[in-house]
C-alpha cells in the first residue's frame, strides 16, 4: 500500500512526489512490469511499485543493471504487456547498447523508458543529459512541466508507445523528481489477469508477429523514422504543449520540465505576463513545426530556458531556419549567447536575470544593503558544511584503513573509485584516498589498465573500490578482464549490504527481492573465486586486521586480490536505531591537542560523532549523533575512548 | 490559527543537517495544508540527505496552482531551522527584512568545526544575525526538551508545533493529529502530539 | 613578515629527516602517538600533526643532535670526539660458563650473557632486542632467558627497535634493558635525556647495550636481493665477517652457505647511514663488538658507572670472562672507528647539516666547532 493508491477514486487530490505522480499514472495506464537499478532521483519509481506490486498485480524488479532492466522491461513488452524502465540519467548510458537495437526492432505493449536527469548534479557525478539520446535513437521524447503532468504524461506515453509500436522516453528532473506537489487522480483500470504470449510465428516483418529484431536493418530503419514522423504529427496537438500570454508577445520563451514552473515565477515576479508569452512544450523531440511555427512567427524575440546542454535551443533553431522564408528572421537568447548558463540547474531568478537583460527591466528581490549584510553574515558566521560519511558509515573505517596501508607501504599506492557513497573518499572525509572516480565499475575497470603499467615501469600499487551493487552492476566483467590478463591489482569491495546510497535496494548479493520475497543469494566471494581472484574477508570495523590484510595484498606481486569488507550501512534497517556501545571519553586519558595525539579522532577520523570541548580541550560524543559502531575506541591512541555494550 | 495565506504563495523553508529528518518534517507539515484544500509545492535536495551536507526543502502554500519548488531569492516568509548556523546560511539566499525564523537552538557542527578548520560561531553571535536580518526570531531548544522526552527526532515535531503557533500557518493541532494518524503506527501518536504541544508552549513562551 | 617558527614536531622531521632521507629507521618516533608507523622496515607519517613541539622529533638521532648537552647528560662531560667515544674500559670477553649454552649468538655471546645477568640480578625487568621474522627484524620486549637467546644473532637490517621501547613505556614497564645499533643507542639517549622538559619524565632504560655497526642494509632492499638466492624464511644466520674478508656469509637452515661481496651490499645500505659518526654506540652503558681475527671473542667497551657494575659482577659470577685486548686490535679498532667519524662528518659539513641555521632551522648534529675542526682535518693513517 503506498498513497499512490491510497485514495483510487478518480478524482481525489494528493500530495505527490514527481516520480510518485510517474508511478500513478503507469497504474492508471495499466502497467504490468516495472524494471530499474537504482539511481538517485530515480530511485522512488520503482520502489512505489514494490509497494503496490500485490495489490496492482505487477511484477516489480531491481535489475542487475540499467541495461537489464530495460532488457527486462523489453520483454514484457514483446509479450503485449505494458512495461515502465526507470533509471537516472547514467543508467541510459548502460542501457544505450540495448536501447539502440530496440527502437531498430520496435515494440508492442506499451512500454516507457523514465530517465530522472540531475543538472547540478545535486546527488552525481556528472550533470549529463539523456534528451539527446532521443534524437541519437530517434524516439519520442515526452518532458512534464508539473506534477499533474508527470502523472498524466505518464499515462499517455503507454498509450503512445502501441500506437507508434515504440519505447517512449519520459524524461524528469531532479526538481521534477523529487519535487511535490497536489495531484488529481483519474481512474485505476480494473486490472485484468492479462495474458502474457510472444508471438514469433507471423511473416518475418509483422510488427506483432513475426521476430523481433533491427534487421534488415535499413528497412526496419525507415519503418523507425515513419514512426518519428507520426509523433510529430500527433504532438502537434498535444494537450502537453501549452502556451499563455499576449497574442503578440514581446519576447517568446520556450521551455519545458521543471524550467517551466521557473519560468512561469519569474514572469510573475517581474509582472511581464502579458508582454512574454510562455510556450511550455511537453513533447520535445521531434518537435511539432506547426505549433513551433504558430508561435515563433508571432514574435521576433525568443528565449529558450531549460537544463543542461542546449537541446530545446538547438532544436528550435533548427526549425526556425527551416521556416525562415515563412516566419522571418528571429533573435534567439538562451545558452548560446551566455544568457542562461550552460552547466548547473535552472531556478527562477536566473531567469529573471535573463529576462531583465533582455527586456530591460529594473528587479530587486531584497534590498541591496539586506542582501549584502545577510550574505556577509553567511560568509563569516555559517562555517561550510562538506558531505561526510555519516556516524558509524563502514566506509570511514574501511577508507582509513586503506589509506593507512597505502602510506605504510610507501609506494605511491592509489586507488580508483566509481559511483557510490565511498565516492566522497576524494574528500578529508575518506582521506582522500580515492584517485580516480568515473562511472559505475570503473574502479575495477581503471585499475585492470593501470596493473598492466608495470611493464613500462610503474611501480605503484594499483587498488580499487566498488560497492557491492555495483560489483554486480558492472565490476564483474572487469574483473574478469584483470584476471584474464594478469593485472597485479586489489580490488577492495565495500559490502555494505544493500545499495546503500540510494536507500537500501536489494541487490542480488541478498536473499530477499525489492517485493520481499525469498530469492538465491549470488555470494560475492563465490563469484570473485570463480573468477580465479585471491579472495579474502573482513569486517572494516576491525581497523588493525583490515589494514594489515591490505599491505598483505598489496605485497602480493602477483594478479588479482580481492578484499571484500563486510559490514552493514550505518542506516541499514539492520543497523538504524541499533546502538552496540554507548561511547564515553575518559577525560583523565584524552591528550587532546599535546603530543601523542593531536587532536586524533575530531581532527583526522573525523566521525561526526566525536567533537571536540574546545573549554576542556578534549574529545566529547555527542549522543545525539554518535550510533555506537565502536571503532573510535580503537583508534584512539590513549584508550581514552571507551565502548560500554548497550543491553539490547 | 488563520484560515486564508497571509501571502500567496506562502513561502516556507525548513532547514537542517542530513539526518535530521528535515524530510519528514515538511512532509509532515505540507500533508496539513493539503487537508485543508490548499495547493502545496515541495521542493527538496535530499542528495545530500544522511552524509552532513545542509538539507532543505522549500514549501509553496497556495489556492491557486503549482508553483516553482525553488523559492526566489529574498522570497521566504517564515524560516524553520533544525540547526542554529543553517538559520545564517539560508537568510543569504531567501531572506528579507520581514521573515520569521524560528531556530532550534541544538548544534550539529560541521566537519571542518570539527577538525579545527573553521570557527563555529557562539549562540549569541547566531541571536545577534537573526536580530539584524529577521522580523522576528525565536529560539527553541527542541532537541534538549526532544532528548528529555526520549527521542532527539521529535525536536522536528517541536519545531512544528511552534511553527503553527506563530499564527500564520492556515492548519494546527487538528490537521497534525489527523495526518500522523494516516502515517503514523498507533504507538508513536502520543508522543508526537505531545511534542507538537510542546512545540506550541515553547514559542509562546519565547515570544 | 614574522618569521615563521621552526616546528620540532611531525612537519619538522618529515622536512628534515625522512623527506631528507636521513631516517634509518631506528624506531625511535614510532608507537608514541597515532601517526608514525614503520612497515617493512620503513617509517611514514600517516597524517599530518598539529604538535610544535613532539617527541618524534626529540628523540630523533638525525635531527638537532647537541653532542655536547647529550655527552654532558650521560658522561658528565662535553663530547671529545674520541674515536670510540667516552669509555672506562675496553677489553677482550666471551660468555662465562654461567651463561649457559649460547650457541646461535654471534661470536663471543657477550651481550646475551651481560643482558640475561642483568635480568638475573634485577637490573632490568626485560629488554628490548630485536628478532626477525624471515628477514623482517622484529623489536620485542622479552622479559625471559630464553627469549633472550632467540633473539641473540646479528641483523645487519635497520630495525625499528625502539618502537618496542615505546610500547613496553606506554604499557607501563621501566628498567628496561636495550640491545642497539649506534643509531637506536644515540636515540636512547635523546630519551634519557628529557628533552621537552617534562614534569612527569622518568628514565625507562636500567640497561643499555650497545653494539658495533658501520652500516645496515634497508630491508626493502635486501630481502629482494636474498631472496633472488635463497627463500628469506629459509635464512638460519647472516654474518659478516671481520675485515679483511669483505664478504657477507649467509647460512640456510639445512646447513647451506653462500656468500656474497659487500660490494654488492653497499647500495642497499640507507642515504641515512652515510652520516652516521658512530661506530661504537658511544651513548651506551656497554658496547660490544667482534673482535678482529678472533671469531669466538668479543670486544667489550665499558662506558658508564652502571656498566661498570654489571660487568664486574657478571665477571665475579661467571657470565662473562674478560681479558686484556690484543693493542693490534684496538690501533685498528680506533683507526676503523675514527674513520668512519671523519668521513660522515665531512660528509654532512658539505651537505650543510652540521652545526647549520644558527639555531633557526634545526641541523642534524650540534657540536663543538673546534672538535668539528680537529675530527675532520685530522689525518689518519694506518
Amino acid at each position: 500500500m503506498s498513497h499512490v493508491t491510497v485514495d483510487t477514486s478518480e478524482g481525489s487530490t494528493v500530495l505527490l512526489m514527481g516520480n510518485e505522480a510517474i508511478v500513478r499514472g503507469a497504474l492508471e495506464a495499466g502497467v504490468n512490469v516495472a524494471s530499474g537499478y537504482p539511481g538517485t532521483p530515480s530511485s522512488e519509481i520503482v520502489e512505489t511499485f514494490s509497494k503496490v506490486a500485490s495489490e496492482r498485480r505487477l511484477y516489480v524488479e531491481w535489475s542487475v543493471n540499467e541495461k537489464v532492466a530495460l532488457e527486462v522491461a523489453a520483454a514484457a513488452s514483446f509479450a503485449r504487456l505494458r512495461s515502465l524502465c526507470a533509471m537516472k540519467q547514467n543508467g541510459v548510458n548502460v542501457a544505450s547498447d540495448f536501447l539502440l537495437h530496440l527502437v531498430g526492432s520496435g515494440t508492442r505493449g506499451g512500454i516507457v523508458l523514465v530517465s530522472c536527469d540531475d543538472p547540478g548534479a545535486l546527488s552525481s557525478v556528472n550533470e549529463g543529459e539523456s534528451r539527446y539520446f532521443a534524437r541519437l535513437m530517434e524516439m519520442p521524447l515526452l518532458e512534464p512541466g508539473d506534477f499533474q503532468e508527470a502523472k498524466d504524461m505518464t499515462k499517455w506515453a503507454f498509450d503512445l508507445s502501441e500506437e507508434l509500436k515504440q519505447i517512449v522516453m519520459l524524461r524528469s528532473v531532479t526538481r521534477m523528481s523529487h519535487a511535490s506537489g497536489n495531484v488529481t487522480f483519474g481512474a485505476l483500470p480494473d486490472q485484468p489477469a492479462k495474458k502474457a504470449e510472444f508471438k514469433f510465428d507471423g511473416f518475418i516483418l509483422d510488427p506483432d508477429e513475426g521476430v523481433v529484431i533491427s534487421a534488415p536493418v535499413e528497412w526496419k530503419h525507415q519503418q523507425q523514422q515513419e514512426k518519428v514522423k507520426k509523433a510529430r504529427e500527433m504532438f502537434e496537438t498535444s494537450p502537453f504543449n501549452t502556451y499563455s500570454g499576449p497574442e503578440r508577445p514581446e519576447l517568446l520563451l520556450i521551455t519545458s520540465s521543471a524550467c517551466n514552473l521557473y519560468s512561469r515565477e519569474a514572469l510573475k515576479l517581474l509582472g511581464v505576463e502579458d508582454r512574454v508569452g510562455l510556450l511550455k512544450l511537453g513533447t520535445t523531440w521531434p518537435l511539432p513545426p506547426k505549433l513551433l511555427g504558430k508561435h515563433l512567427a508571432s514574435t521576433d524575440k525568443v528565449l529558450i530556458v531549460e537544463e543542461v546542454i542546449p537541446f530545446l535551443e538547438e532544436n528550435v533553431k533548427i526549425l526556425a531556419a527551416e521556416l525562415a522564408s515563412e516566419i522571418g528572421t528571429k533573435t534567439f537568447y538562451g545558452k548560446n549567447d551566455g544568457l542562461i548558463p550552460m552547466t548547473g540547474e535552472m531556478n527562477p531568478d536566473l531567469v529573471i536575470e535573463a529576462l531583465k537583460s533582455i527586456l530591460n527591466l529594473d528587479y530587486r528581490a531584497v534590498p541591496q544593503e539586506y542582501e549584502q549584510t545577510a550574505q556577509l553574515s553567511a560568509f563569516t558566521g555559517a562555517p561550510p558544511r562538506d558531505q561526510v560519511f555519516c556516524p558509524g558509515c563502514p566506509h570511514r573505517a574501511s577508507f582509513f584503513s586503506i589509506h593507512n596501508a597505502i602510506e605504510l607501504d610507501g609506494r605511491k599506492g592509489f586507488v580508483c573509485g566509481d559511483i557510490g557513497c565511498y565516492s566522497m573518499a576524494i574528500r578529508p572525509t575518506g582521506f582522500g584516498v580515492l584517485k580516480t572516480l568515473h562511472a559505475m565499475g570503473s574502479g575495477a575497470g581503471v585499475a585492470s589498465g593501470f596493473g598492466q603499467l608495470g611493464r613500462f615501469g610503474m611501480d605503484q600499487p594499483v587498488l580499487a573500490v566498488c560497492g557491492d551493487s555495483t560489483f554486480y552492476h558492472a565490476v564483474i566483467p572487469a574483473l574478469v578482464n584483470a584476471v584474464h590478463n594478469r593485472a597485479n591489482i586489489t580490488l577492495v569491495v565495500l559490502d555494505n549490504s544493500g545499495t546503500a546510497m540510494t536507500g537500501f535496494q536489494p541487490h542480488p548479493g541478498l536473499d530477499h527481492n525489492v517485493l520481499g520475497e525469498e530469492v538465491p543469494a549470488v555470494d560475492i566471494a563465490k563469484v570473485c573465486r570463480g573468477i580465479g581472484a585471491r579472495v579474502e574477508i573482513r569486517d572494516p570495523f576491525d581497523v588493525e586486521e583490515t589494514r594489515r590484510t591490505i599491505n598483505e595484498l598489496m605485497d602480493d606481486p602477483e594478479g588479482v586480490k580481492v578484499l571484500i569488507l563486510r559490514q552493514a550501512c550505518a542506516l541499514s534497517p539492520q543497523r538504524k536505531y541499533v546502538k552496540n556501545y554507548s561511547m564515553k571519553v575518559d577525560e583523565e586519558l584524552c591528550l587532546g591537542e599535546e603530543c601523542g595525539c593531536g587532536r586524533f579522532c575530531t581532527r583526522i577520523f573525523r566521525c561526526p560523532g566525536l567533537i571536540w570541548n574546545k573549554d576542556k580541550g578534549k574529545a566529547l560524543i555527542d549522543e545525539v549523533i554518535c550510533v555506537g559502531c565502536g571503532v573510535c575506541a580503537d583508534i584512539c591512541p590513549q584508550k581514552a575512548i571507551r565502548r560500554e555494550e548497550v543491553a539490547s | 490559527m488563520t484560515t486564508q495565506l497571509v501571502q500567496d504563495p506562502y513561502n516556507i523553508i525548513i532547514t537542517g543537517v542530513g539526518g535530521q529528518g528535515n524530510v519528514m518534517a515538511s512532509r509532515v507539515l505540507s500533508n496539513m495544508l493539503v487537508s485543508k484544500g490548499f495547493f502545496v509545492t515541495i521542493g527538496e535536495t535530499f542528495g545530500a540527505s544522511q552524509r552532513g551536507g545542509s538539507v532543505m526543502s522549500h514549501i509553496r502554500v497556495s489556492s491557486q496552482g503549482i508553483w516553482s519548488p525553488q523559492i526566489p531569492k529574498g522570497q521566504a516568509h517564515v524560516v524553520v531551522t533544525l540547526e542554529p548556523v543553517e538559520a545564517v546560511r539560508v537568510l543569504a539566499r531567501y531572506g528579507n527584512p520581514s521573515v520569521r525564523v524560528l531556530t532550534n537552538t541544538r548544534p550539529i557542527y560541521p566537519a571542518d568545526v570539527i577538525a579545527g578548520e573553521a570557527n563555529y560561531p557562539d549562540l549569541s553571535e547566531i541571536k545577534e544575525t537573526l536580530g539584524k536580518l529577521t522580523e522576528k526570531s525565536w529560539f527553541i531548544d527542541a532537541t534538549d526538551r526532544a532528548m528529555s522526552m526520549g527521542n532527539p527526532i521529535l525536536g522536528n515535531i517541536i519545531m512544528i508545533g511552534a511553527l503553527t503557533a506563530v499564527g500564520d500557518i492556515p492548519a494546527g493541532r487538528e490537521d497534525f493529529a489527523a495526518v500522523i494518524s494516516r502515517t503514523l503506527p498507533e504507538g508513536k501518536i502520543d508522543d508526537n502530539m505531545a511534542a507538537f504541544d510542546l512545540g506550541v508552549e515553547m514559542l509562546k513562551k519565547a515570544s | 613578515m614574522e618569521e615563521s617558527v621552526v616546528n620540532r614536531g611531525q612537519s619538522g622531521l618529515r622536512a628534515k629527516v625522512l623527506d631528507a632521507g636521513l631516517c634509518t629507521g631506528c624506531g625511535a618516533c614510532i608507537d608514541i602517538c597515532p601517526y608514525f608507523r614503520t612497515y617493512r622496515g620503513k617509517t611514514s607519517a600517516l597524517f599530518p600533526c598539529i604538535v610544535e613541539e613532539g617527541r618524534c622529533f626529540a628523540w630523533c638521532p638525525k635531527v638537532e643532535v647537541n653532542l655536547d648537552e647529550l655527552s654532558n647528560r650521560i658522561f658528565g662531560g662535553p663530547y671529545d670526539g674520541l674515536p670510540l667515544g667516552s669509555l672506562k674500559s675496553l677489553k677482550a670477553s666471551k660468555a662465562g660458563p654461567e651463561a649457559g649454552s649460547i650457541s646461535d649468538a654471534q661470536a663471543g655471546g657477550t651481550v646475551s650473557a651481560l643482558v640475561t645477568f642483568a635480568l638475573k640480578q634485577g637490573y632490568i625487568k626485560g629488554a628490548v632486542l630485536t628478532d626477525r621474522e624471515g628477514l623482517l627484524p622484529l623489536p620485542r620486549y622479552v622479559d625471559s632467558v630464553d627469549d633472550i637467546l632467540r633473539c641473540a644473532s646479528s641483523k645487519y637490517t635497520a630495525a625499528p627497535t625502539l618502537s618496542a621501547v615505546n610500547r613496553a613505556v606506554a604499557e607501563g614497564r621501566r628498567d628496561i634493558g636495550l640491545v642497539g645499533t649506534p643509531c637506536q643507542v644515540l636515540a636512547s639517549a635523546l630519551m634519557r635525556s628529557n628533552q621537552l622538559q617534562r614534569d612527569d619524565f622518568v628514565d625507562p632504560f636500567g640497561l643499555v647495550v650497545g653494539l658495533f655497526c658501520t652500516w645496515a642494509v634497508d630491508y626493502r632492499l635486501f630481502e629482494p636481493f636474498i631472496a633472488a638466492r635463497i627463500s628469506p624464511e629459509r635464512v638460519k644466520k647472516i654474518d659478516i665477517p671481520p675485515p679483511p674478508a669483505e664478504i657477507m656469509e649467509i647460512f640456510g637452515e639445512d646447513g647451506t652457505r653462500m656468500e656474497c661481496s659487500l660490494e654488492e651490499i653497499r647500495p642497499l645500505v640507507p642515504e641515512g647511514c652515510a652520516y652516521c659518526i658512530d661506530m661504537t654506540s658511544e651513548f651506551s652503558d656497554i658496547s660490544v663488538g667482534v673482535m678482529e681475527g678472533r671469531p669466538e671473542m668479543n670486544t667489550l667497551i665499558v662506558r658508564t658507572d652502571r656498566g661498570e657494575r654489571i660487568v664486574d659482577e657478571a665477571v665475579s659470577a661467571g657470565f662473562l670472562e674478560i681479558s686484556d685486548m690484543p693493542p693490534d686490535n684496538l690501533e685498528h679498532l680506533t683507526w676503523a672507528a675514527g674513520n668512519k667519524k671523519k668521513r660522515a662528518l665531512l660528509r654532512a659539513r658539505e651537505r650543510g647539516i652540521i652545526n647549520s641555521g644558527g639555531g633557526k632551522e634545526p641541523s642534524y648534529l650540534l657540536m663543538n666547532a673546534e672538535v668539528l675542526t680537529r675530527l675532520t682535518e685530522e689525518e689518519r693513517g694506518r
